[in-house]
């Protein structure tokens, strides 16, 4: 019923303010050429702002008509259940590492995948990236993908690999099932996987802003956008950022952005992240870069260690599934399950 | 604060005679009218060659004035409403259950303050499992991270339920239709959803929710707190206000989650800041990471248990398959739910 509560710039806000109208009920009833007046503003500026006023106060009247919701838009958590069991994972292509994300990596939520550098986040989000594109009949979303890339580690060539790699994998379980060719069409080339990879590469961070300010009106023409993963999320904000009260802000506020796109339009949203080390309980311990507000704004945390001589990938944080670690490998073809070394089997 | 000529559409007395009376003695609204000396007012009213028309119109504006007031209640009026109309919602987890005796309060804001990964989602989904499945009400759910789970809340109904029941199937969807789940991801269409909330609940009684979860009500306020400017603040303010509103009128149990931030030394402390801390009615600290040892739970805050230090509650959720259990060890004070 408050002005204040309007999303409206801070100068309209203090125009209204000072003009007299602090309630909505105040100005619901003006017209725009009387607002334009009173606040000095053009007249168009005086429609935005009663347009918006008009869709909050809208929710005042009383629900006449039989249905009973009690907040419009909201789902039961019956209906939820069921939409998710019909809801497909985008794999990974190692089986340990897709058993403990329940299947792979689930759409409408954000996957914040870190780790030290070498550990494999940029392969993980190439795969996932030709991964999304393994068609419906094989049991992938047959989608598309966004990567945004602010490191400029995104190297073509080995897209190409990881793709002919995944081609090869569906013929030859084409082959098992001695499926007829005619019924499932693949497109076994692997430069058309390269087509269905929208690329952005950002420089700063005020790019980075505007490219997932951007990626609303984009990905409502791209409507097959399956997946969006961002290579590393933290790279522009680490340097030479003085105002940490603004970083903190502006991270919270890409969060809810990614967020939300994940839920309206149904996909997975991945975020690579680094390291950085900690000082906690008298010890130096490596935590995900971008600090503590940071960590609660993915719905799910993994993170990538050095076991030894070989690479895991530990769930650090979910709604859902418990906290599970897997071994993976990267090999020429792609991340892929890992074979152990030794011979003998070891008595533990 | 409206302008009086706003109120003729309603109160036909509030004429343009009534507001050029008004204009020539500087009131044009009704907060100048508030403040305007009403007695002198009356006084030219009388001496006026209509006094009666504009000395009903006066009463007319002080009874619109009081009418948005809210009614003096005594003690005796509040005791008696809290003890019919507020009752505690167990919350499923026993060792929150003891600390809080009996549980979670209605028309109480309850604030789970915690770094990240120590249990707050786990909590609000048995909380809201435990009240769908126990109380003859709904929960709304507000959720701004994505991570409410409906296959976790399955968990948790299926493990409430009695195994030798045979309608479990049946009774798991009803309570599961019971939780109604809404992602918010700014704090305008949160506060629009409370107002929407508030008045449904006033008009219709048929809803009968009992529990309103916010998780994370501070991933919401985060992007405009601070920045030089009070409107973050303000807008804080409203959404704690409006919950605590809503608790009372409508008897809900509001949960809301907090997250910590980097303190001095090092130490953690909740998002939000210090104007935030007198808002909720109750704050819980959860420390640490959820694991088999458990996870301490510490009142911050209550209105009337007291919190000591030693007060403390080892609790843990998780265990996969396992479902919340308590076990006592050692002295009172002292539990580990496993």
């Amino acid at each position: 019923m408050d002005v204040s509560s309007l999303p409206i710039s801070a100068s309209q806000r203090g125009k209204l303010i000072s003009a007299g109208y602090a309630s909505l009920s105040s100005i619901s009833s003006l017209s725009p050429s009387r607002l334009a007046l009173d606040l000095k503003i053009s007249e168009n500026e005086a429609v935005e702002i009663l347009k918006v006023a008009s869709g909050r106060s809208g929710g005042q009247d009383k629900i006449e008509s039989g249905s009973c919701a009690i907040v419009n838009g909201a789902q039961t958590a019956w209906d939820m259940l069921h939409e998710e069991e019909y809801s497909k994972c985008i794999t990974t292509s190692c089986s340990n590492l897709d058993e403990i994300l329940g299947g792979g990596i689930h759409c409408k939520e954000v996957t914040e995948i870190g780790g030290v550098p070498g550990i494999g986040k940029t392969q993980l989000g190439i795969q996932l990236a030709v991964n999304v594109q393994i068609p419906a009949d094989y049991g992938g979303l047959g989608g598309k993908a966004v990567y945004i890339d602010t490191e400029g580690s995104f190297m073509v060539e080995r897209v190409l690999q990881i793709a002919e790699a995944c081609a090869q994998d569906m013929l030859e379980y084409n082959a098992l099932l001695q499926r007829d060719s005619q019924a499932c069409l693949v497109d076994t080339q692997p430069k058309s996987f390269l087509d269905n990879i929208f690329y952005f590469r950002v420089c700063t961070y005020t790019e980075q802003i505007a490219v997932i300010n951007y990626l609303e009106k984009f990905l409502s023409e791209h409507t097959d956008v399956k997946v969006v993963i961002v290579d590393s999320i933290t790279f522009h904000f680490r340097q030479d950022f003085e105002d940490m009260a603004l970083r903190t802000r502006l991270l919270s506020g890409m969060a809810l952005k990614l967020m939300k796109l994940a839920k309206k339009f149904n996909l997975a949203v991945v975020l690579l992240n680094q390291v950085t080390t900690k000082f906690k309980e008298g010890s130096f311990q490596l935590t995900l870069a971008l600090g503590d507000s940071w960590a609660h704004a993915a719905t799910n945390r993994i993170i990538l260690y050095w076991n030894g001589n070989e690479r895991h990938a530990f769930i650090d944080k979910s709604p859902s599934l418990p906290s599970a670690s897997s071994p993976y490998t990267v090999t020429g073809r792609g991340i892929r399950n890992s074979t152990s070394n030794c011979k003998r089997v070891k008595l533990m | 604060m409206a302008p009086l000529e706003d109120l003729e559409r309603d109160y036909p007395i509030i004429d343009s005679n009534f507001r050029m009376f008004c204009a020539s003695h500087g009131i044009f609204t009704d907060t100048d009218f508030l403040l305007h000396d009403l007695s002198a007012l009356e006084a030219f009213a009388r001496q006026d060659y209509a006094p009666d028309k504009l000395e009903q119109g006066i009463k007319q504006m002080i009874s619109i004035i009081e009418s948005g007031q809210r009614p003096w209640l005594n003690g005796v009026e509040l005791l008696e409403d809290s003890q019919l109309n507020k009752c505690t919602l167990s919350t499923g987890c026993e060792g929150i259950d003891i600390l809080l005796q009996g549980g979670l309060r209605e028309g109480h804001v309850t604030e789970l303050v915690g770094p990240s990964c120590s249990g707050k989602t786990q909590i609000c989904l048995k909380s809201a499992s435990h009240v769908a499945r126990n109380s003859l009400g709904k929960v709304v759910y507000f959720d701004t991270g994505n991570s409410f789970s409906p296959k976790r809340v399955a968990q948790f109904l299926s493990l409430l339920s009695d195994p030798s029941a045979t309608q479990t199937n049946k009774a798991v969807e009803r309570d599961m239709s019971s939780i109604v789940c809404h992602s918010v991801f700014d704090i305008f269409t949160l506060l629009d959803m409370l107002r929407q909330l508030m008045n449904n609940l006033r008009s219709q009684i048929s809803f009968q929710v009992r529990m309103l979860i916010i998780d994370s009500l501070s991933s919401l306020i985060a992007p405009v707190l601070g920045g030089g400017g009070a409107h973050g603040h303000a807008l804080m303010a409203t959404a704690g206000f409006l919950l605590k509103e809503i608790a009372h009128e409508s008897n809900l149990c509001v949960v809301v989650t907090n997250h910590m931030v980097a303190g001095e030394a090092g130490m953690l402390k909740p998002a939000l800041g210090e104007s935030w801390k007198s808002i909720p009615h109750v704050r819980l600290l959860l420390s640490g990471k959820y694991s088999a040892t458990g996870t301490r739970i510490t009142i911050l805050k209550h209105p009337y248990l007291v919190c000591p230090s030693q007060k403390k509650l080892l609790m843990s959720i998780l265990q996969y398959w396992h479902p919340l259990r308590m076990k006592a060890s050692g002295k009172s004070a002292d539990f580990v739910v496993l």
